[in-house]
Formats: C-alpha cells, sequence, structure tokens
C-alpha cells in the first residue's frame, strides 16, 4: 500500500514516465512480424484519412506526371499539324495546277445528343444544335471514331440526327487500302453489310472503310467501320462482308455536325433536301 | 473540446508530417513538426500529460514504420517529460527560450532515436548526429518559434476581441 501510494501520489510523474519507457521498450522488443502486424491492425483504423490523404498527393503526382506528357504530345502535335497545313498547301497548289478542285478541311460544330428515339425501328438522337446554330438537313454528323448519321429534321435550338443503324440508310464507302467501291447497310446493333461486293473484289477482314463521298449525303474520307468477315455468297457473284462500325451507335454522347468543307461549302444539296422535304 | 480540438491538431500535424515534410527534405534535414507540436501541447499541463501525450504521439509516428514500433515513443515520451521539467508547468514569453526549447527537445529525441536505430553504436551515433541532427533541430526550432508566435499573436488578438465586447 505504501509502494502505490508512493508510486502513485508523490511520484506520479515519474510512475507514468516509467510506465511509458516500459511500455516503449516492451514494443521495440516484440519480433518484426508481431510489431508489423500489431502497427498494421492500428494504423487501419487510426490512420484511413491519413492514407487517403498521401494517395490523394500521390495522385496529384500522377497528374502532374500525366499532364506534362499531354503538354509533350500536344506540342509534337502541334508541329505536326504545322506540317500537315504545309502539305495541304501544297496539294492543294499541285491539285489547282492538276486542273482538279481545291481540297479544304471540314468545319465540326461540337453538339451534345439530349435524347434518343424510343422506336427501335428508327434509331435516331436529338442533339442541342438547330438551325440558329446553321445546322442544317442532311450535314452529316460524326462521332470521335467514326460517322454516325445525319441531320434529318432541323428545329431552333436542336436538331433530329437519323443514325446509320436504320434500313432507310445506304452509305457509299471505300475500302481504306484497296479502294473498292461498295455500299453499306445495316444489319443488326452496330454491324453492318457491305453490299456489291464482287467475289474478285479485294476486301479482307481488318480493312477499314471509309465514306467514299460519292453520294454527296456523306463527306469524303471519314471512318465508317472495319471489316471483320468475308465470305463467299451462294449465288457466287458477290462475297458477304460484314462490317462493324467504328462508332458505338447505342452510346452516343458528343457528337459533331460536320458544318463545311468541300462539296458542302456549297449549299446545293441542303436546298434540294429541304426542298424534297416540304415536297 | 480541447480534446476534440487536440485530436484534430494531432492529425493534421501528422499529415503534415507524413505527407508535406519528406518533400521539404533537403540533404537529409527536416523539420519534426511531431516535437514542435509536443512542445505546444505540453504547453502549461502537469508532467503525466505531457509522458501522455508523448507517448501517443510517438506511437502514432511509429506506424509509419512498425520495424521500430516504440521507438518514438520512447523518445517522445522522455521529451514530453523532459519539457516539462525543463518548463516547470511555466512555458515564458520569451522567443530564445521557446527556440533553445524545442532545439533541445529535437536533439534529445534525435540522441534517442539514434541510439535505438544504430543499436548503440557511437560512432554513428555521433556523426549521425553532428551530420543531420543538428540542423535538422535548429530548422525544426525555427518552425516551432514562428508557429508559437502565430499562435500566441492569435489568442492575444482573440482575448482583445472577447474583452472588448
Amino acid at each position: 500500500m505504501q509502494i502505490l501510494s508512493f508510486l502513485f501520489d508523490k511520484h506520479i510523474d515519474k510512475t507514468v514516465l516509467a510506465v511509458a519507457v516500459a511500455m516503449s521498450l516492451l514494443l521495440l522488443t516484440r519480433s518484426e512480424e508481431s510489431k508489423v502486424r500489431s502497427a498494421r491492425a492500428v494504423s487501419d483504423v487510426l490512420l484511413y484519412p491519413i492514407h487517403s490523404t498521401e494517395k490523394y498527393f500521390s495522385d496529384i503526382d500522377e497528374l502532374r506526371e500525366e499532364n506534362r506528357k499531354l503538354r509533350r504530345l500536344s506540342a509534337s502535335l502541334y508541329h505536326e499539324r504545322e506540317k500537315l497545313l504545309q502539305f495541304k498547301d501544297e496539294r492543294n497548289r499541285l491539285r489547282r495546277l492538276a486542273g482538279l478542285r481545291e481540297d479544304s478541311f471540314f468545319d465540326f460544330l461540337p453538339c451534345e445528343v439530349t435524347a434518343r428515339s424510343s422506336n427501335r425501328f428508327h434509331n435516331s438522337v436529338t442533339i442541342d444544335r438547330g438551325g440558329s446554330d446553321g445546322v442544317r438537313v442532311g450535314m452529316a454528323v460524326v462521332g470521335y471514331r467514326g460517322v454516325v448519321g445525319r441531320v434529318t429534321q432541323v428545329f431552333g435550338s436542336t436538331s433530329r440526327v437519323l443514325l446509320l443503324n436504320n434500313k432507310s440508310i445506304s452509305v457509299s464507302c471505300r475500302d481504306k487500302r484497296s479502294r473498292v467501291v461498295g455500299i453499306l447497310e445495316w444489319d443488326k446493333g452496330n454491324l453492318f453489310k457491305l453490299e456489291f461486293i464482287g467475289k474478285e473484289e479485294d476486301v479482307i477482314v481488318g480493312d477499314t472503310l471509309l465514306t467514299s463521298g460519292l453520294g454527296e449525303l456523306f463527306p469524303k474520307g471519314f471512318p465508317l467501320g472495319t471489316v471483320f468477315h468475308v465470305t463467299e455468297e451462294r449465288s457466287g457473284l458477290y462475297r458477304n462482308v460484314g462490317v462493324v462500325s467504328m462508332a458505338n451507335l447505342k452510346t452516343l454522347e458528343e457528337l459533331f455536325v460536320v458544318v463545311g468543307g468541300r462539296d458542302w461549302e456549297n449549299t446545293r444539296i441542303y436546298e434540294e433536301l429541304e426542298q424534297s422535304l416540304k415536297d | 473540446m480541447y480534446l476534440f480540438r487536440v485530436i484534430i491538431g494531432s492529425l493534421i500535424v501528422f499529415i503534415l508530417q507524413v505527407t508535406m515534410v519528406p518533400r521539404m527534405t533537403v540533404g537529409g534535414i527536416s523539420p519534426d513538426l511531431m516535437v514542435i507540436l509536443l512542445v505546444i501541447l505540453v504547453k502549461g499541463k502537469n508532467a503525466v500529460f505531457a509522458v501522455v501525450v508523448g507517448f501517443l504521439l510517438g506511437f502514432l509516428q511509429d506506424l509509419g514504420n512498425a520495424s521500430y514500433l516504440g521507438m518514438n515513443a520512447l523518445a517522445k515520451s522522455v521529451v514530453g517529460y523532459g519539457i516539462f521539467q525543463a518548463c516547470g508547468g511555466l512555458f515564458p514569453d520569451n522567443v530564445i527560450f521557446r527556440g533553445l526549447l524545442i532545439l533541445g527537445a529535437s536533439l534529445v529525441n534525435d540522441i534517442i532515436i539514434l541510439t535505438i536505430t544504430t543499436s548503440v553504436s557511437l560512432t554513428d551515433i555521433f556523426s549521425w548526429f553532428f551530420k543531420f541532427s543538428v540542423l535538422s533541430g535548429i530548422s525544426t526550432a525555427v518552425i516551432g518559434v514562428i508557429v508559437l508566435e502565430i499562435i500566441n499573436a492569435a489568442t492575444r488578438r482573440r482575448t482583445r476581441t472577447d474583452g472588448g465586447f
């Protein structure tokens, strides 16, 4: 009793210090495995917010690094773009010399999908750009990866876009590698058929199809899809060519209306389309 | 309310110690914010509180390096007790005294840590002490004095404002 009184009444500070030192030494002399286990158990509970903060800071470092890489990439792309513009000028000069019409880049009007049609036989979307933004009936609409459809109705600030996955749409396209021309028609989902490909024509699995610009409905040179199977038809005249669309037509969000470019700068085609709609 | 403030403050300082201090390290020299926190917490309290807070802060620091679990707890308990003994429960409003107190606390803390990490190798203790600990202690003291002055100024301002109304 006297000892307790001596320890806890008269020398409480030294007793507490001795206990703290003893506990520390006890912790220090435990086995490595036991220390790690204890520390992990306690830290899992206590240090959760700290680990989160640490992760946040390391994420910032990763983002900085990514940003640095993107800046480098952007600089190199800018340089490449400048080079391409020079090539374009040179190409236009040569085309003029050869008596061909001048080429130009397309202008894109960014837009967002605001609604989808509920009719499964008439796949269309509504975009948040309309006549007031310069959108006209017949203009092609593209996504990040390729053509998705064309404008069929224009209102003040919205427009309706008929997607490629409709039986009523056919797109004239060209094989990027062999330059073979065919007609792309919707089959099901994101799958299309390439029609009128003779059995002698050079189309193989993996080929990329681009819009040919021949039908004047879609501008030339936009990616449409990739060939995923080629089989002979029973009649022996044509081949069955299956194509998967570049753009996922079921998950469209941000799109671009093609508002300018060769042939598309002259508004004849839009006027004709508008007139045909009125008729 | 005081306990809540202490816990939140300790966690913030610990987060800074774990995340920011390693980025501020120059040539192995970095301040020990936990020593500064210990000085601030122990200020005007009794010895038991000083030892317990020292032990808990040290233990918290040890969780980051389980191989030496108990090392910082030991060092900070002794430092907490030492701070109380040096001030005798009072905390003079003197910048030089505060600076020396934090410097001393930091050096004692480092000596204990070096003793354990070098397995009582006197040569290593002396070489590392003069190579890293002295400058780290000075940086800790400088930061500590600035922090204490800011806290003092804020406290004085709050007291004046409260008195004015």
